[in-house]
């Protein structure tokens, strides 16, 4: 992850009042947090993330508020203040030997070295709101002259309380973290990565797009999906396929070298995507040491292009950082220009930055550490990858590490890709001659089709191969439906993982591996399975009494995990009064197991009862 | 042993297609029941048994070269061993056992296959017979790769376990991914290395290379060592490098060198004493751990954490004393974004709730009535009964008493032959429901819940900023050049910015708005 806020980088600014606010910084603007006051956006480029800044006063001749980075001692002022407090007082009682003793009928009242109450017990407080001097009116005018970012009024509103003196040290604390919380002007500002953005979306934005998955059940479904980097990336030999040349030019799947795939059924608008991505390291773009010197260079060559129009600048930007770009469809029409048109000026400036283009038929995808997302529509729905940069609709997309390691198909093409149009149409062919003939658009158009007809056939076949590594669920469809499709996809031990937000749609699958249904399974009693093969045992299609093959998972198991959030202070450390309710979230697992041919029993423990039920003694594991 | 040193790649994060010898493998004996086992190369007889080595279950006894080569996940046939007779070390001619026909096919070829790969693969030595395994009549178990989860619930404990609940929401928080770098002090029994390893691999790293990885430290000699000998079974050599040393004053680093962190994890007892060796700077002379150390390096005082990115740290503590101590320093020391936060984690198991008058007595069948319509059916049942019988004329005491009987005698194989139908016809499966079918699904909490593992705090420590940083950040991206006004930007603003962007974009295609995104995206990552 990057180091330092970079420009155009979409962060989370987290504010006093405990909100969030998520947003693309772009340089050169003003960065606006609503009654907290706004903000130069360059005041925070390309400067470290975590820290929290202040707002400060604007100065005489400048129209925008500086920032200033609070430091850390000056953030737990009043916690250092309370700790040192009572340290004091302790030796000297101690010396005294007088014991605090709660006889005086103030229970935990706070009593300085001169024998002044500093804080009282509850007892004589009296519940009235309007203890205020300060009038609404004055608060804004206050708020208004805003000095010393917000620190005066919080000052200013604690010093009219009337009652301030009655208030125990608690009740004190509580009063004065409320009016911290709404004048202070302050803030810090997190990287958007999994954790932040799916907690953001959780707790601020919309819950149920993202299925209520807590952050706990991220790291569950990821640790029991068993995802994490599938090996270095290999890619498949561009076959230099001539554009005469039809399907027979397509590489074949080899599926000696598939390792480290995960199969995923995603409704979560891309978060579990995301969050498999971020484990297998392709979720974020470059390193930092690299993009540091490029977009140094970048700059470089940017103020030496001066001359050229902007646009031209800006193409050539585009083509400089992205070499790989000629893989993706649709960029053609701007590429042929490119290309054909030899006579501008950018075409002769880098003739070294134009590499051989890659035939149609070469595979853009690696053949490990891969992601393939099988979805119900059209279209898969991975909106929520934007916010990482990579949008999954856009045909001419900048080089991300996701491009090469996401495949999409949706289930017709799994299940019956004859009669998927992309899928079984064979690709156009054209000669050369006739290539050249036509006009720059439709040759764009016909390499974009060939492209796409080997981009969907590898994922197909591939696909279609299986023995991937892992399956990760969270969707809205019924899980044995999804099962009933992919376990035979799966990789002997394998790991299954499905995430729901209720518990009843997982009992159902787990009970479809329920111990007396696998037992009567193997005992050989079922008139349905006999005589198939193992083959058509693991694509077993279903039926009411068996939905699943019971023996193609073991292990089965269904759990939930919360984590109940603390507050620690000096003497006050208690769990949160409040959290979150809504969907708990509960996650499946399963290994995907190899069962042994023929009838099979679990070691004798019921000896007693041999006589009636050899055939359907339970099996134990 | 050619196989561990061709093989590199850990089983725990590429197992492969297949059981490897010289391995590590997890058997699931039942679903909470592990037992980790390095499978062995059947080379000739192994403690007594012709099979070579063998595990014995209360499953049964599943000689090695059963589990050989076998697709991961596989079920395994339980094989008749001779465990009685191989205490008295008698001589048996293996020839005439191996005669005998297995019964179960699937893995009478697999067995044949790993004898002869294990003949030649000890070609010097006059390869000795090794008896053909036969299978059982009945149990089994499954082999599994190894991974984090399985290793942690079948690990041998020699600490309290980090387990997953906690391990997976630990990872996440601290942003352990591939190519992090780790700092783990306190590896315990190693749950915690297996799956931080597992998190921050992305290759294993060759000279010069700054790849994934976890820097462990044990304080505990005898730990140190069973640990250091586990790492390198598990083929996680250059991905774990463990230490041996007391982290409170011994600090981090690592032969002189930072590990440059870039997340941290101390399941110590007392983490406050390690956290001033985890600081940006030297640490201050008041905290007085920190003395010993510093006296030891007279010289510069190297930080072991990455210079260049903010710090996630988690502790991991089972009492609050600790953690409110824990946090003070913490606050101390400058870390942020300091929270505590607990797991409960419940397992819950399913199964199906029979309850009804006319179910069969099998186990587990609650034998009363369903619903309200029931009950009211068998009392009516009964009433009718009493009715029936009150309304008989009594001849004499002796008549009562057998008309009586012989009355209680019918109802009751009445009431048999009625309720009594669904029992057999289900069990035939052909009319009614399967048996495992019947009743209402339910889920409930596993019987034993653990209520309490530890307190977790997070912490981050931001990169350090000096007034240098900032003016050069000032240069790069000076300010004053305020375009438009991005945020909380009142509805008004809103409006007239959309207004403006619609005329913008009024002719143009949508081609040419596509286009602009993508250039926007470029932006972004570039």
């Amino acid at each position: 992850m990057q180091s330092v806020i970079r420009p155009n980088a979409w962060v989370a600014l987290k504010l006093p009042s405990g909100s969030t606010k998520v947003l693309q910084i772009a340089p050169n603007t003003t960065i606006s947090l609503g009654k907290y006051g706004s903000f130069p956006a360059n005041l925070i480029i390309g400067r470290p993330y975590h820290l929290t800044f202040e707002l400060q006063d604007k100065l005489p001749d400048e129209n925008f508020s500086r920032l200033r980075i609070v430091p850390t001692s000056e953030l737990y002022a009043e916690v250092f203040a309370e700790e040192t407090a009572p340290e004091c007082a302790t030796p000297a009682t101690g010396a005294n030997d007088t014991v605090i003793s709660a006889t005086d009928g103030e229970e935990f009242s706070l009593v300085d070295e001169k024998g002044n109450v500093v804080a009282r017990s509850n007892r004589e407080i009296i519940d009235d709101n309007a203890r205020q001097t300060l009038t609404q009116e004055e608060i804004e005018e206050l708020k208004r002259e805003g000095n010393n970012a917000g620190k005066d009024v919080i000052a200013k509103l604690l010093l009219s309380h009337t009652a301030l003196d009655q208030k125990t040290s608690f009740s004190l604390a509580k009063y004065k973290l409320l009016k911290t919380k709404k004048y202070i002007r302050r803030f810090q500002v997190l990287p958007i990565d999994v954790a932040n953005f799916a907690q953001w979306q959780l707790e601020e934005r919309d819950a149920s797009k993202i299925m209520d998955m807590r952050a706990e059940m991220i790291g569950l479904v990821g640790c029991w999906g068993n995802v994490h980097y599938g090996g270095d990336d290999v890619l498949l030999e561009d076959p230099k396929a001539a554009v005469a040349q039809g399907e027979e030019a397509c590489v074949p799947v080899d599926e000696g070298l598939l390792r480290g795939r995960w199969l995923v059924v995603d409704d979560t608008c891309g978060l579990l995507v995301a969050a498999m991505a971020e484990r297998m390291g392709v979720l974020y773009d470059n390193e930092d040491a690299e993009t540091e010197g490029k977009t140094e260079e970048q700059n470089k060559d940017t103020e030496e292009q001066t001359a050229a129009t902007p646009e031209e600048t800006h193409r050539a930007n585009v083509n400089e950082t992205q070499p790989g770009k000629a893989t993706q469809e649709g960029g053609d029409i701007e590429m042929t220009d490119v290309q054909n048109a030899p006579t501008k000026p950018q075409a002769e400036k880098k003739p070294k930055q134009q590499k051989p283009r890659p035939s149609d038929f070469a595979i853009p995808y690696s053949q490990t550490n891969t992601i393939t997302v099988i979805h119900g529509a059209s279209q898969p729905n991975l909106s929520l990858l934007n916010y990482w940069g990579f949008d999954i609709t856009s045909p001419n997309h900048p080089p991300h590490p996701l491009h090469n390691h996401l495949l999409t198909l949706t289930w017709l093409q799994l299940l019956k890709p004859e009669l998927d149009a992309s899928y079984s149409t064979p690709p156009l062919t054209a000669s050369p001659e006739t290539l050249a003939s036509w006009k720059p658009s439709r040759r764009g158009n016909f390499h974009r089709k060939r492209r796409r007809y080997a981009r969907i056939r590898h994922i197909v076949d591939s696909t279609r191969a299986g023995n991937f590594s892992g399956l990760v669920c969270a969707s809205t469809m019924d899980p044995i439906s999804i099962l009933r499709h992919t376990l035979p996809l799966l990789a002997g031990g394998a790991p299954v993982a499905i995430y729901s937000p209720s518990v009843e749609a997982l009992a159902a699958v787990a009970d479809c591996f329920s111990v007396p249904r696998r037992t009567a399974w193997v005992s050989g009693n079922v008139p349905e399975i006999e005589g198939l093969s193992t083959e058509e045992l693991e694509r077993w299609p279903g039926n009411e009494r068996f939905p699943l093959n019971p023996t193609l998972l073991h292990g089965v198991s269904i759990q939930t995990s919360r984590a109940r959030r603390w507050q620690v202070l000096p003497g006050r450390t208690h769990p949160l009064m409040t959290e979150r309710g809504g969907a708990d979230g509960y996650v499946f697992t399963a290994w995907r197991a190899k069962p042994a041919e023929g009838k099979i029993a679990a070691k004798g423990k019921f000896k007693r009862r041999k006589v009636e039920s050899e055939a359907a003694t339970p099996a134990s594991a | 042993m050619a196989t561990t040193t061709r093989n590199k790649v850990s089983p725990f994060l590429d197992p492969g297609p297949r059981t490897k010898a010289n391995s590590l493998a997890i058997l699931q004996l039942s679903r909470d029941n592990l037992l980790p086992v390095y499978l062995q190369p059947p080379t000739g007889e192994h403690d007594g048994y012709a099979e070579g080595a063998v595990v014995n279950t209360r499953y049964g006894s599943f000689p090695h070269s059963t589990m050989l080569n076998v697709p991961w996940g596989s079920q395994i046939r339980a094989s008749k061993v001779d465990t009685g007779s191989r205490g008295r070390k008698r001589k048996r001619e293996s020839g005439v056992d191996a005669c005998r026909e297995a019964t179960g096919a699937g893995e009478k070829d697999d067995g044949k296959d790993n004898e002869d790969s294990a003949a030649t693969a000890v070609n010097g030595e006059s390869a000795p017979a090794v008896k053909q395994a036969v299978a059982d009549t009945s149990g089994f178990i499954h082999i599994l790769p190894p991974t984090p989860e399985l290793w942690t619930t079948s690990l041998p404990h020699r600490t309290q376990v980090v387990y997953t609940p906690d391990y997976s929401y630990i990872l996440h928080r601290i942003r352990a991914r591939p190519g992090s770098v780790l700092i783990e002090a306190g590896a315990g029994s190693g749950s915690f290395t297996h799956a931080s390893v597992r998190a921050v691999y992305n290759g294993y790293p060759t000279e010069g290379q700054r790849k994934g990885k976890v820097y462990s430290f044990e304080f505990h000699e005898q730990r140190y060592h069973k640990m250091k000998k586990e790492l390198s079974d598990h083929g996680l050599d250059g991905l774990v490098q463990l230490t041996h040393r007391d982290v409170y004053s011994g600090g981090f680093l690592v032969d002189g060198k930072s590990p440059e962190a870039d997340a941290v994890f101390l399941d110590l007892p007392a983490p406050w004493e390690a956290l001033p060796n985890l600081s940006r700077r030297k640490p201050q002379t008041s905290l007085d751990t920190g003395d010993a150390a510093a006296e030891n390096e007279q010289t510069e005082w190297v930080s072991p954490l990455n210079p260049k990115k903010s710090v996630y740290l988690c502790t991991f503590s089972p009492c609050i004393e600790q953690v409110t101590r824990t946090v003070s320093v913490m606050r101390r020391l400058g870390w942020v974004d300091i929270d505590m936060v607990e797991i409960a984690n419940r397992k819950l198991h399913t199964s199906r709730e029979r309850v009804g008058l006319n179910l069969n007595f099998d186990r587990g069948v609650n034998n009363s009535p369903r619903d309200v319509e029931e009950a009211l059916a068998r009392l009516e049942e009964i009433e009718s009964r009493f009715r029936e019988h009150a309304a008989k004329p009594r001849d004499g005491d002796e008549d009562m008493d057998s008309a009586d009987e012989g009355d209680m005698q019918s109802s009751a194989k009445q009431s048999i032959a009625t309720h009594g139908n669904p029992g057999p016809s289900a069990d035939e499966g052909s009319s009614g429901t399967a048996p495992w079918m019947e009743g209402r699904l339910i889920t409930r909490g596993e019987p034993e819940i653990k209520t309490h593992t530890s307190y977790l705090v997070f912490a981050v420590l931001p990169m350090e900023w000096s007034e240098g940083d900032e003016a050069a950040a000032a240069a790069k991206y000076p300010v004053g050049k305020e375009q438009k006004v991005i945020g909380a930007v009142d509805k008004a603003a809103r409006k007239q910015e959309r207004r403006e962007q619609l005329q913008k974009q009024q002719g143009n295609s949508r081609k040419a708005r596509r286009k602009e995104r993508d250039e926007k995206l470029g932006e972004a990552s570039g």
